[in-house]
């Protein structure tokens, strides 16, 4: 099981606390209707799954409920860091 | 004879006597002894019969690595357990051991057969020769192979233990507690951190149970140890894996070392231990040597013999030969013969052998054979003598003997460093995997990391011998069965890669995983491949390092306690109103009332009946609901919903469909605007926390300027839900405050008041497609408020009704059941709710993806209603629909059935369906291919009562 | 054709008990029955200015019967029949809760270890005073450490018969 730093508790938790939520910094256009086909395909579907450096999404579902970003080596499962939604990709 | 009690020594208790059976014979022996040495003691060699030839096996090791003495000890009913190493297991007064694997008795096993015909059973036999015909397979071979393969059997009884578990958390955790894990203990414990030292064994100290020059230290150290408030010391307990960040799991047996009328309590406990720093001191294990006749029992780790006779007072044999290639084989011969062994003879491959260890031998008057090797065994049941050669080749020459031990040098227990996902490096001069590197803090300690002192030796397992590989009956993995010839054969026919050798061989994959073989193999496979073992690779280690029950691994989450099954407050006057019930995700709902001998179908059509000629009572309580706050909440819905919210006037209801941004429907339902910035949402039961959860995500990651605030009040409100021509009567004299006048309150309003002198809000809402009202009341009051209103109810003829029911009466007015009558890949247009779709929005969750391609191509699967040719027949729910019947499998399906009921309303069968352009085919009629007789069914809207909804204003 | 039994004990069963339990070490029992309020804003001074109480700063921090237990998020657990104003028109959000939640209590010197049997928190580092949501293997609750030895677990009503019964499993052993 993964301790998890929450960026907003501000402290390591336990997984069983969190819900993983796919991979970070894939915003939402802010007017879809402009997206051709191909673009809205790339949003909805296309994701990097990368080996090694991951940026991903956590929800702390069962402590403070927050959405925060994490980058986790996907090979060794170490998160490298863990920062608030809303701040800059690390 | 072979095996006997050595006159003094060994730390069991002389004194008392303990009573067993092994194989229904009884057997005897002392406190602390363990079922091998007990055994052993009394002359036992023949412990059981071996995987796929069914040899004659006896003891190979003294602890977990015991690949070959496997028992299943009998507790009573359901306490039967398979699969246990003899050397594991501690002997009690009533102990019940079987040995496996033979048929019909250990010594007469028919089945022994195979070993003469092993010829023909190499490596991957069972791929290549059940081929053929095909059909045998199913009906002849698998049957056979099943009865003949596998170790020990399964438990068919439920398992009546219990079993304990929790979480702990310490600074530094200690796996292993020999002197270098006790060491490690003492140390940490001494920093002030909370310590954890766990060991597998009964009790701690590891090898220096087996080394009397230790004992005193070891008592000493155990006392400070027990001393210290910081310090939780479990023994019989077994780490079985590590995994992220320091977070170890370990088994404690609490009972099983007990007689069954002592046993009190869980039986086991498990331990989900956090650790700051996680030291392991997991020593290493002996490898053995592979020759011909390895397997005879009799022939043994040195090491074994050396605990046996020390830490339990048992000569392994009365003439015993030791065959090393390494000091540590020297040393114990000189141990076991201070102990009153007799030790006839060395063997040892190596000519150099250092000065003081051969002095060792010749003073202690042990003939000492440096160069030479072992080549054979003679015995079946029991070692009669060994043939030794020099240098494994030359003229033969006969020992007396009755017990052979190997010392084929050290194997590091480096399991949980792997798992851990710790790095290995090849150290060539022992031979062995050492621990290289880890990103955990995490360290190894004394023999696990390669810091042993049990002295020199030469790499590689597989002793020089006369015969070619291919004709030897030299094992390697004991417990699968593995012969050297075996990897030498998977190497001729191509494998490369340990992981496909092991796979093809099975070396190293039965229930030892391979921890004393797998190192012989890999040497063995490097050797035929003439490359470095480096280049061969090494397999993984994988959780759990030894058998470990499901008992434990369940813990408290047996039974009752399984998992949580949610109830409704009112869930208890349903019972006592002999409600049946169902489950619907984590809840049971009441799913129909029968009365007296009525079954599902005669007590739901009394119960639709008299919803729509009287009124019926309906617990809804476990449907989803959200409170949404802010002067942003009317914006926020709107966004979310296809719907328009803006406009919703407070006091007023909406029908609320979810997409997820793919477009397709994932969650519905009505929702009320009680005031400007305040709304209260429903959704569907299952449907709640993820509804909630994909709310909050949009709030928190897209549109966090928003000010609107979330909050789950499911289990605040409890509700009741009041439909029928009569509903308003029933609830009329309840209120204050609302005016239930139809034109005060219309449908799909919402009023707050008071019902039985409590706060509600009140929806007027309808799932049956008749007057409705949905009661709202807080949680603690919900059972008198349901009371209240059923009393009254039966004023009015009313019938409380279950789940079946609202089923049956929404699908009569074609409502649809997220999940039912949807499946993931459904829009809205698909499920025929293109009118919830707010055309003029110029945004919502899904709205881009309603215009792919996709989606707007004709020919998609829409929602239709069926009616059956024979109105008395009802569909199964599923069933695949075509529109021609005749045509030969593999038909065109159009699409499935998705509700089907028989409705009492209408004296006829109706269904819903998801059928390919179902829209254009109204009138067609379509076929539904059963294993009865294919079902002709005709294409209608999927609106089968009150298409005007005139009832809904009554 | 291996037959295994009928569940023995169904979960449809389980009760929950409503005398406290006394155990070795540790006892567990109703709370007072309390007025629950989830309060949410995004700026703190505005909640406390419509509610009229202080409002604890940081996460985990509880001050006056309210925890605190995310960034916009406090817990209010105050005496029952409190009643709390609705907010309109402001950016803030305050919703009665009472009915969603049980109140249990864990007390003596063995609590620790049966919130700790299904907590992987390591509640030992807990401070008196603090509070937080966190699960009791698969069951959400909120965990407030009222005294040295006294935890006050909050659980969805629903959840209470299993939590309950979980409870009274681990007691006859927790250490």
């Amino acid at each position: 099981m993964l301790l998890i730093h929450c960026p907003y508790c501000e402290e390591a938790r336990p997984e069983v606390e969190f819900a993983y939520g796919g991979e970070a910094h894939i915003a939402r256009p802010v007017d879809p209707s402009t997206y051709s086909d191909e673009q809205w395909e790339e949003f909805l579907y296309i994701r990097s799954n990368p080996r090694g450096r991951h940026h991903e999404r956590w929800r702390h579902s069962h402590g403070c409920g927050r959405f925060f970003n994490a980058v986790r080596d996907t090979v060794t499962d170490v998160f490298e860091t863990t920062y608030k939604a809303g701040e800059a990709r690390k | 004879m072979t095996g006997f009690r050595l006159a003094d020594g060994g730390r069991i208790d002389r004194r008392t006597k303990r009573n067993f059976t092994f194989d229904g014979k009884a057997r005897w022996g002392y406190a602390g002894d363990s079922l091998a040495s007990a055994l052993l003691a009394q002359g036992q060699m023949l412990f059981g019969r071996s995987f796929k030839y069914h040899r004659p096996r006896g003891i190979l090791g003294a602890g977990v690595e015991e690949p070959n003495a496997l028992v299943t000890v009998d507790r009573g009913p359901g306490r039967v357990t398979p699969n246990l190493r003899a050397p594991s297991v501690a002997i009690h007064d009533g102990l019940k051991a079987v040995s496996q694997n033979r048929f019909p008795t250990l010594k007469t096993d028919l089945i022994a057969v195979n070993n003469v015909l092993s010829a023909f059973f190499p490596a991957g036999f069972y791929n290549k020769t059940f081929m053929w015909p095909r059909a045998a397979w199913e009906k002849v071979y698998e049957p056979i192979i099943r009865r003949l393969a596998g170790l020990g059997d399964s438990p068919t009884t439920r398992d009546p233990d219990h079993y304990d578990a929790t979480y702990a958390h310490c600074e530094t955790l200690v796996v292993g507690a020999g002197p270098a894990g006790i060491a490690a203990a003492l140390e940490a414990a001494a920093t002030g951190g909370r310590v954890i030292l766990i060991d597998e064994q009964e009790e701690i100290g590891g090898g220096a149970l087996s080394d009397p020059a230790q004992w005193a230290w070891l008592a000493e150290a155990s006392a400070k140890l027990a001393a210290m408030d910081n310090v939780t010391v479990l023994s019989r307990t077994t780490a079985i894996g590590h995994y992220h960040q320091n977070f170890v799991v370990a088994a404690e047996r609490l009972t099983d070392h007990l007689a069954v009328n002592e046993a009190e309590g869980p039986r086991e406990k498990l331990w989900r231990i956090r650790a700051g720093e996680v030291v392991l001191a997991m020593g290493a294990i002996e490898r053995p040597l592979v020759f011909e006749g390895n397997d005879v029992p009799g022939v043994m780790l040195a090491s074994a013999a050396k605990t046996f006779a020390l830490r339990y007072g048992v000569a392994v044999g009365r003439k015993v030969v030791v065959m090393a290639v390494h000091d540590s084989g020297w040393r114990d011969a000189l141990a076991l013969h201070k102990a009153g062994v007799n030790i006839a003879a060395i063997v040892d491959l190596r000519r150099d052998v250092a000065s003081d260890l051969i002095e060792g031998a010749r003073d202690a008057r042990i003939a000492c054979y440096q160069g030479y090797a072992v080549t054979s065994i003679s015995g079946g049941q029991a070692v009669k003598g060994v043939t030794i050669a020099l240098a494994g080749f030359g003229k033969g020459q006969q020992l007396d003997c009755d017990a052979v031990l190997m010392a084929g040098g050290w194997t590091p227990t480096v399991h949980l460093w792997s798992h851990a996902k710790g790095t290995l490096r090849w150290d060539e001069a022992w031979g062995a995997f050492v621990p290289d590197k880890t990103h955990e803090n995490l360290r190894c300690v004394g023999a696990c990391a390669g810091a042993w002192s049990f002295g020199k030796g030469l790499p590689g397992g597989l002793l020089p011998a006369p015969k070619p590989l291919h004709e030897s009956k030299a094992f390697v993995d004991f417990q699968n069965d593995v012969k050297a010839r075996d990897i030498g054969l998977a190497v001729q026919e191509g494998f490369r890669s340990i992981e496909h050798i092991k796979r093809y061989t099975t070396n190293g994959m039965a229930t030892d995983q391979g921890k004393t073989s797998n190192l012989n193999g890999l040497q063995i496979a490097s050797g035929v491949l003439h490359r470095p073992v480096t280049e061969i690779g090494l397999t993984t280690f994988r959780p759990p390092y030894t058998p470990q029950s499901f008992g434990a691994i369940l813990g408290h989450h047996k039974e009752a306690l399984f998992q949580p099954l949610r109830k409704t407050v009112i869930d208890d006057w349903a019972a006592s109103h002999g409600a049946v019930y169902e489950n619907v995700a984590q809840w049971r709902r009441a799913r129909f009332f029968p009365q007296g001998s009525e079954d599902m179908d005669a007590a739901v059509a009394r119960e639709c009946r008299t919803v729509r000629s009287a009124v019926g009572v309906f617990d809804a309580s476990t449907l989803g609901k959200i409170e949404v706050v802010g002067s942003d909440a009317a914006e926020f819905l709107n966004r979310m919903y296809t719907n328009p919210w803006k406009s919703l006037e407070p006091g007023r209801c909406r029908y609320g469909l979810l997409l997820g941004e793919h477009g397709f429907i994932i969650d519905d339902g009505v929702s009320a605007r009680l005031a400007p910035d305040r709304f209260h949402l429903t959704t569907t039961t299952g449907g709640a926390a993820r509804v909630l959860n994909m709310m909050e995500d949009y709030l928190q990651t897209e549109w966090s300027d928003l000010d609107v605030w979330l909050t789950s009040t499911t289990e605040q409100w409890a509700v009741i839900a009041v439909q029928g021509p009569k509903a308003r009567r029933v609830i009329e004299p309840l209120m204050e405050g609302i005016d239930l006048s139809p034109e005060a309150f219309p449908h799909m309003a919402v009023r707050e008041g008071r019902i039985c002198g409590v706060e509600t809000r009140l929806f007027r809402v309808s799932f049956t497609g008749e007057l409705g009202f949905e009661v709202n009341v807080p949680a603690e009051h919900g059972r008198m408020v349901w009371e209240a209103i059923w009393a009254e109810g039966q004023k009015h003829g009313a019938v409380a009704y279950g789940t079946e029911t609202m089923h049956v009466l929404r699908a009569e007015k074609g409502f649809i059941i997220v999940g039912q009558d949807t499946d993931g890949t459904i829009t809205p247009d698909d499920a025929g709710l293109g009118w919830a779709v707010g055309k003029k929005k110029p945004d919502f969750v899904g709205k881009r993806s309603l215009a792919r391609p996709d989606i707007v191509a004709p020919g998609r699967k829409q929602l239709v209603g069926l009616l059956t040719d024979d109105p008395q027949a009802v569909l199964e729910e599923g069933a695949q629909i075509v529109a021609d019947p005749n045509q030969p499998v593999p038909m065109t399906m159009l699409g499935h059935v998705t509700s089907s009921y028989h409705s009492a309303t209408l004296g006829r069968s109706i269904a819903m369906a998801l059928v390919a352009g179902g829209r254009d085919r109204m009138g067609e009629t379509l076929h539904i291919p059963m294993p009865a007789g294919t079902i002709s069914a005709k294409v209608v809207a999927p609106m089968f009562y009150d298409p005007e909804g005139s009832r809904l204003n009554g | 054709m291996v037959e295994i039994a009928e569940i023995a004990v169904s979960a449809a069963e389980l009760k929950l008990g409503t005398e406290p339990v006394q155990g070795d070490g540790v006892r567990l029992s109703h709370a007072d029955p309390k007025a629950r309020y989830s309060l949410r804003a995004r700026d703190a001074k505005v909640l406390a200015a419509v509610i009229g109480r202080a409002l604890p700063g940081k996460i985990g921090d509880t001050d006056g019967g309210i925890a605190c237990l995310g960034p916009d998020e406090w817990y209010a657990l105050l005496p029952a029949g409190t009643d709390l104003p609705r907010v309109e028109g402001l950016p803030a959000s305050v919703v009665d809760v009472s009915s969603r939640a049980l109140g249990l209590v864990l007390e003596g010197p063995g609590a620790l270890a049966v919130l700790s049997s299904g907590c992987p928190l390591d509640l030992a580092k807990m401070g008196v005073g603090r509070a937080t949501r966190t699960v009791f293997e698969t069951v959400e609750i909120v965990v407030w450490r009222e005294a040295e030895d006294r935890w006050h677990v909050e659980v969805w009503r629903s959840f209470a018969t299993w939590l309950w019964n979980a409870f009274l499993a681990v007691m006859p052993h927790a250490k």
